[in-house]
């Protein structure tokens, strides 16, 4: 969490790739699809309004590719996200500190990419809103502890057929339903004025949507469920800089790719002088 | 601080999850509701039947009359019966009321579309097992209902509806019986009255014959189908629209057709269609031609050529002589400067593929999953006929008319392909990526194209003030083949005219079998 006046640009590239997957809870790859392999590099803003309240924008260019399909990979500007993050309390004893902090988000796409082209989508076209409650623990030390939940509602989004097979039934319309999420993670960590480390345990599961068909596509109303693991540096460079890295692992999952997940970032805190 | 409160961010949560929990996870259709049919077409008995010699050949027994101590007996029962009636029953009287053809192709359609995946490969990763159709619930379940074998199959119910409709109008105008509650005005039917002749009952006519070619086609689902027909039926007492003697007479009328359909079903020649074992014999063939690049499957692994006899299948409005007169010339080879010229487009469009481009190639696509170009085809039938509010006769026999068209299309297509054997254009040049799946069967000439036109000029014919819009329509699936890449312009081209010259034989027989 930033204090008030501060405000920190940040850039980050994300590559993503698998070969099996699950077509609903069988895992499974796929000979004419080889390796999915989606992309993205996002810019990120999170500024302090004030101590206890911070505003975070996201938005990312993502393109994707198929090692053996003849299907054309996708790319384009996805989905702008705005996020309000604020303090709810904060306890500081000898132990350490404890933290409660929510989050409150909405989400909108800012092109027209085609949503109903999985696995090769940039996106969903979605509207999102979001509500997320954070709980950390920072031992004196500096070893902590968070964990968190929340919940994501998802618009129903128009795709270009006008009829498809939902729950096995064909629906005759362009309206698509996208299920609702539930998240939770459990993340621990260490931090001090160099480095932080940390390694995250997290669980995703749609709240409604069907299964993939058997050798068939997936597409926007399947229920995707996820048990991912994940390591996490941050090394705070010169003053306000900061490099980052990441790398993931789906452990579990359904109607989704067991993704490998490699990421990059550079961050730049900025301090603004009070008045 | 910046004064912001919890109170109010939990308002802004609350409002969030307000605005939010409204989305309906649930898709909705279109619903079909019941309307009045008041153009009762009484010679309808008389029209030109496909299979059936005429609307006489099957001799329905003559009904009691409705002074007869049995059919007051039947009224009486039917009164009961409608008193006990549940919602869920009274929902299903509306549900079937509608219009009972539309209805059935509706369920076809969803069969299709649940179907049409193409098998997977075996373990080796060499092979593909086969759909059996001695053990259809097998993986991989029998059929795999692609385009061909869901053109066919939309065909043959459309045929068995109509024959068997033409039959039930002969006997109805014969002996004019009418509904229950033209008798009895105690009767209040929950579906529109009309002065239709009740016995046999065209619903149950329909239902039987649905039944037992879409049982045929797809004989895994015996169960749902029996379920769904017996429901049909009985939701006509539910209705007051018949007495049981009305449908005991159309159960066995439909029946009675429909043995006849499923005689014609067995013998078309589709149960050779699959056979690979003449693979070698169509690629020599195609050699002496002069097509020395041939087609080749683009799966993997390598997976059989998708049903490479169907172009022997036999026709519904057309001979054998006239579909080998139909078939087009040869198109440009690899090399001459027209073939580079349509392949040159793709190699631009795949690079730089509009939104617009992409959103015309996924309508169309009618891929794995969907109830392909025929049933897209078969649905708008089904909207126009509904905007209409043709009587069952008349909707099967738009439904026939557009559906066998549909299906000789699909017969000359599949016998160009297999004459001509040519390549994709991503087989040409494997940089060409399309935007949806590459069908398992040689390009020339365009599936899409051809089932588009030969539908799009029937439905102009019976629907002549939607011509303009049906038109553009099928010029627009078949450029959508060019927008994904999936075929070269002189594919599109051709086709649209083929699909054209197969429509002229359904319209011809329109013309001619007694409707006007």
């Amino acid at each position: 969490m930033l204090s008030r006046g501060q405000w920190c640009v940040m850039t980050q590239y994300v590559h993503d790739h698998w070969t099996h997957y699950w077509e609903g809870s069988t895992k499974r790859s796929n000979l004419n699809l080889g390796t999915v392999t989606v992309q993205s590099i996002a810019v990120g803003l999170n500024y302090a309004l004030a101590n206890r309240l911070n505003l975070i924008a996201m938005l990312p260019y993502v393109w994707t590719y198929s090692s053996a399909s003849y299907l054309d990979g996708q790319r384009g500007v996805q989905d702008l996200s705005l996020w309000i993050k604020y303090q709810l309390f904060e306890v500081k004893a000898s132990l350490g500190e404890f933290r409660l902090q929510a989050t409150g988000g909405l989400s909108t796409p800012v092109s027209n990419y085609v949503a109903d082209y999985m696995p090769l989508n940039i996106g969903l076209q979605s509207r999102t809103a979001s509500l997320r409650i954070i709980a950390n623990f920072t031992q004196g030390k500096g070893l902590y502890f968070t964990a968190q939940a929340g919940h994501t509602w998802r618009s129903n989004i128009t795709v270009d057929r006008d009829a498809f097979l939902f729950h096995n039934q064909l629906y005759y319309t362009r309206r698509m339903p996208v299920p609702n999420l539930f998240d939770a993670s459990a993340r621990i960590g260490f931090i001090n004025a160099r480095w932080q480390v940390e390694a995250q345990l997290s669980y995703f599961t749609c709240t409604s949507g069907d299964d993939i068909r058997y050798n068939e596509m997936p597409q926007p109303t399947n229920k995707m469920r996820a048990t991912a693991a994940s390591v996490f540096v941050k090394h705070f460079l010169w003053r306000g800089l900061a490099l980052q890295a990441a790398y993931g692992h789906v452990l579990s999952g359904r109607n989704l790719g067991q993704s490998n997940t490699l990421s990059g970032g550079i961050s730049y805190l900025f301090q603004m002088r009070h008045e | 601080m910046f004064g912001v409160s919890y109170l109010r961010f939990i308002a802004l949560g609350a409002a969030l999850v307000f605005v939010f929990s409204h989305c309906e996870k649930a898709p909705e259709s279109p619903a079909y509701e019941p309307y009045p049919e008041t153009k009762l077409d009484a010679n309808g008995g008389a029209w030109k039947t496909y299979v059936l010699t005429s609307g006489s050949e099957i001799a329905v027994p003559a009904p009691k009359p409705p002074t007869s101590a049995e059919y007051l007996a039947e009224l009486a029962d039917l009164k009961q019966y409608m008193a006990n009636t549940t919602s869920e029953q009274k929902r299903l009287a509306r549900w079937w009321g509608g219009n009972a053809v539309l209805r059935w192709h509706e369920i076809a359609r969803e069969l299709a579309a649940e179907y049409n995946v193409p098998p997977n490969y075996n373990p080796d990763g060499k092979t593909y097992p086969e759909p059996d159709p001695n053990n259809p619930s097998k993986y991989p379940r029998f059929p795999f209902a692609n385009p061909p074998y869901t053109a066919r199959a939309l065909a043959l119910l459309s045929v068995a509806q109509y024959d068997a409709l033409v039959a039930a109008w002969h006997a109805k105008f014969q002996y004019k019986r009418l509904a229950p509650y033209k008798y009895d005005p105690a009767i209040t039917p929950l579906i529109p009255a009309n002065d239709l002749p009740s016995y046999p009952s065209e619903d149950a006519v329909v239902a039987v014959a649905s039944r037992e070619l879409l049982k045929l086609l797809f004989p895994a689902e015996k169960e749902y189908l029996d379920r769904l027909a017996e429901e049909h039926i009985q939701s006509r007492l539910w209705a007051g629209a018949n007495v049981k003697s009305d449908l005991d007479a159309g159960r066995a009328l439909g029946q009675a057709v429909a043995n006849r359909v499923l005689a014609y079903a067995k013998s078309d020649g589709m149960a050779q269609a699959g056979d690979q074992s003449k693979m070698d014999s169509i690629r020599a063939d195609a050699a002496r031609r002069g097509i020395k690049e041939q087609w080749h499957s683009l799966d993997i692994p390598e997976r059989p050529a998708m049903l490479p006899l169907f172009g022997c299948v036999k026709t519904w409005n057309f001979d054998e002589a006239t579909k080998i007169a139909l078939r087009p010339p040869m198109p440009p080879m690899p090399g001459s400067p027209e073939y580079e010229r349509d392949l040159n487009e793709l190699r631009y469009i795949s690079k730089n593929r509009t939104r617009e481009q992409f959103r015309i190639a996924a309508y169309w696509a009618d891929g794995p999953g969907s109830y392909t170009p025929p049933g897209h085809w078969n649905r708008r039938a089904a909207e126009l006929i509904y905007e209409k509010q043709f009587n069952e006769l008349r909707s099967a026999r738009a439904m026939a008319l557009v559906n066998t068209a549909l299906h000789d299309a699909g017969v000359t297509c599949w016998d160009v392909k297999y004459h001509y054997m040519i390549m994709r254009p991503t087989e040409a040049d494997r940089s060409v990526k399309t935007s949806t799946s590459i069908p398992n069967f040689p390009a020339y000439t365009s599936g899409h194209s051809t089932f588009s036109a030969a539908a799009a000029e029937v439905l102009s014919y019976l629907f002549p003030d939607h011509a303009s819009d049906l038109q553009s329509m099928a010029r627009e699936a078949s450029l959508s083949r060019i927008y994904g890449c999936l075929h070269y312009r002189f594919d599109c081209e051709v086709g649209l005219e083929a699909g054209k010259k197969v429509a002229y034989y359904a319209i011809q027989r329109g013309r001619t079998d007694g409707s006007q």
